[in-house]
């Protein structure tokens, strides 16, 4: 029996090395001041906390990553949705559709920033070149501090509806054709049927994408990293820009920590909201 | 009967109008997503002169490979080898992680050992913590053990991947115990009824599992950002960051660097992608 933990140890010591411990550690190093090259690091108590309270820069940089957050998670939401539908009609070439719609999930945010970039480059972006040959003004997408964050996300939403998609459309499929059926003969029609049936049985389906896309884009940084820098001003900056320049440009490690802390406690808040709501998902029937 | 034919004639006018009005939105769609992937490619082989000329050829009339070619020589950039270590890597991380998640995974769900339950529950709540809190003591570790720079750094803490564990021993709970028993008359050990019965039984989930740590490893910029930074260390999309930021004009360059960055995952979902559309609703991973 005891030679039954072999099975498990090669993880366990991944576990505890890569993530137990350096959980303890993040907390033990945000009470002190740690320059990366200092020799000693000094128990500062709770100061890096106090500071975090009353750094303007983090409340900014949370601002604009809860916005982009909130955006992307609710258009990808609601389009996701919307595509996913239409998509899971009985029509020709439905496959293909689905093909295309996921293809740029596959691409590193490496790739989607670089071609993002160029796309909404004020001057030669291909975006303002249609728009002015439709005899629109230009826009200054990623040069307005005041649309920098929609247009982030509106590239982030071409680059990850597709996931979203894909868990509806399981989604979908779970739901039985007969319910439908008695709709269909007392002559409903197919806009009504989506809106009586399809939405109120997706609505786990829905909370579920919500709150997860929510959470995964609480942690954005190559988007703004590689197409804005954090700019124009810092009008795109996020929360692991900061954590990134606090820790690996400015080499202050125990600050880091309590960034990294203080957006962990932000992003424990909404699991928690998930569990709460998704604690029995598995039971919905209908 | 006068009446049913009018209502069947306006239903299936009115059906085919929708299926038009739905296939119309899907196609517009469809460009639209897929125009900017075409656009790079147009791009990476459009001459210098001609990339910041307007209107733009959507079938270029002189195709060159001369960025191709340059953004492969450069020795500035060094891509063949982030090329390679980007292929190395992602497959080492790869093959390591299904072994490590799935014989965990095997353990949790078959074999009895004191303190089981408590050590997997304790494995669910890490799914709680964010990865970015670890990043720094991580980090740190990683320094410490003299790391930064090799391929150790991106390859074994991506071991703890708790997701793993908890998809495959979900999956391995529902295969049904008799499948073994047959085996275990036969004498086989533990380690044999796992490899010749638990993970022929689990392809499914297994393709899945394999192709999207794959994908996550070879897409990843964050932590392959911090711990490398020798020019000859990076992997693709850090190596793409740079070239982006060092040659921030010469975009058919750039797009060369991306389209080469890409072409195998976007070449290998081509392929598969019924495996791994499928894979996104059994597992629920694959995306952001």
């Amino acid at each position: 029996m005891l030679g039954n933990y072999l099975f498990v140890l090669p993880f366990m010591v991944f576990f505890l090395t890569f993530t137990v411990f350096p959980v303890l550690y993040a907390i033990y190093m945000s009470f002190h001041d740690w320059a990366i090259l200092a020799k000693e690091h000094p128990f500062v108590g709770l100061q890096n906390y106090a500071f975090l309270l009353r750094d303007d820069f983090w409340w900014l940089t949370l601002r604009n990553t809860l916005y982009f957050a909130f955006l992307t998670a609710f258009l990808n939401t609601v389009f996701a949705l919307i595509v996913a539908i239409a998509v899971h009609q009985p029509i020709r070439f439905r496959d293909f559709y689905r093909f295309i719609f996921y293809a740029p999930v596959v691409l590193s945010v490496a790739v989607m920033g670089v071609v993002a970039a160029w796309m909404f480059n004020t001057q030669f972006g291909i975006v303002n070149y249609y728009l002015t040959w439709l005899g629109l003004p230009a826009v200054k997408w990623l040069a307005n501090p005041n649309i920098v964050i929609p247009t982030l996300s509106l590239a982030t939403v071409w680059w990850g509806f597709g996931f979203p998609m894909l868990i509806y459309i399981a989604g979908l499929q779970g739901i039985p054709g007969h319910l439908y059926e008695a709709a269909r003969i007392d002559g409903a029609s197919g806009l009504r049927l989506t809106w009586s049936i399809t939405i109120p049985l997706m609505m786990p389906s829905i909370f579920f994408v919500a709150v997860t896309q929510l959470i995964a884009h609480f942690k954005v940084f190559g988007q703004p990293y590689i197409m804005t820098g954090g700019g124009p001003g810092r009008a795109s900056f996020t929360v692991i820009m900061y954590l990134y320049q606090t820790a690996w440009r400015f080499f202050r490690m125990g600050y880091g920590t309590t960034i990294a802390i203080g957006l962990a406690l932000v992003i424990l808040f909404f699991t928690l909201v998930q569990f709460r709501i998704f604690g029995r998902r598995s039971t919905i029937e209908y | 009967m006068a009446a049913t034919k009018t209502f069947s004639t306006s239903y299936r006018q009115r059906n085919l109008l929708s299926r038009l009005g739905l296939h119309t939105f899907l196609m517009i769609l469809a460009v639209l997503v897929g125009f900017p992937i075409y656009w790079s490619f147009i791009v990476s082989v459009t001459p210098n002169e001609q990339v910041f000329r307007w209107p733009l050829q959507l079938f270029p009339d002189a195709p060159t490979l001369e960025h191709y070619r340059e953004v492969l020589t450069r020795q500035d950039l060094q891509l063949p080898r982030w090329f390679l270590n980007s292929v190395v890597v992602s497959t080492i991380i790869t093959v390591l992680s299904l072994f490590v998640s799935s014989i965990t995974a095997y353990a949790f769900s078959r074999l009895e050992f004191p303190g089981r339950d408590f050590l997997f529950v304790s494995i669910l709540f890490a799914l709680m913590v964010p990865g970015e809190v670890t990043l720094i003591p991580v980090f740190l570790l990683v320094r410490n053990l003299n790391w930064l720079d090799t391929y150790h750094a991106l390859i074994w803490p991506a071991m703890a991947s708790v997701f793993g564990v908890f998809l495959l021993r979900q999956f391995f709970l529902s295969i049904p115990k008799e499948m073994e028993e047959a085996a275990v008359i036969d004498g086989a050990g533990r380690f044999r009824i796992y490899w010749q019965i638990i993970l022929p039984l689990s392809r499914s989930a297994l393709v899945a599992l394999t192709i999207f740590t794959f994908l996550g490893a070879w897409n990843d910029l964050f932590w392959p950002l911090i711990v490398l930074n020798r020019l000859e260390m990076r992997t693709l999309p850090v190596g793409l960051t740079v070239l982006n930021g060092t040659y921030t004009q010469e975009r058919a360059l750039i797009m060369a660097g991306a389209v080469i960055a890409s072409a195998p995952v976007l070449l290998f979902y081509a392929i598969f992608q019924r495996r791994i559309i499928e894979g996104v609703m059994l597992t629920g991973m694959g995306g952001r």
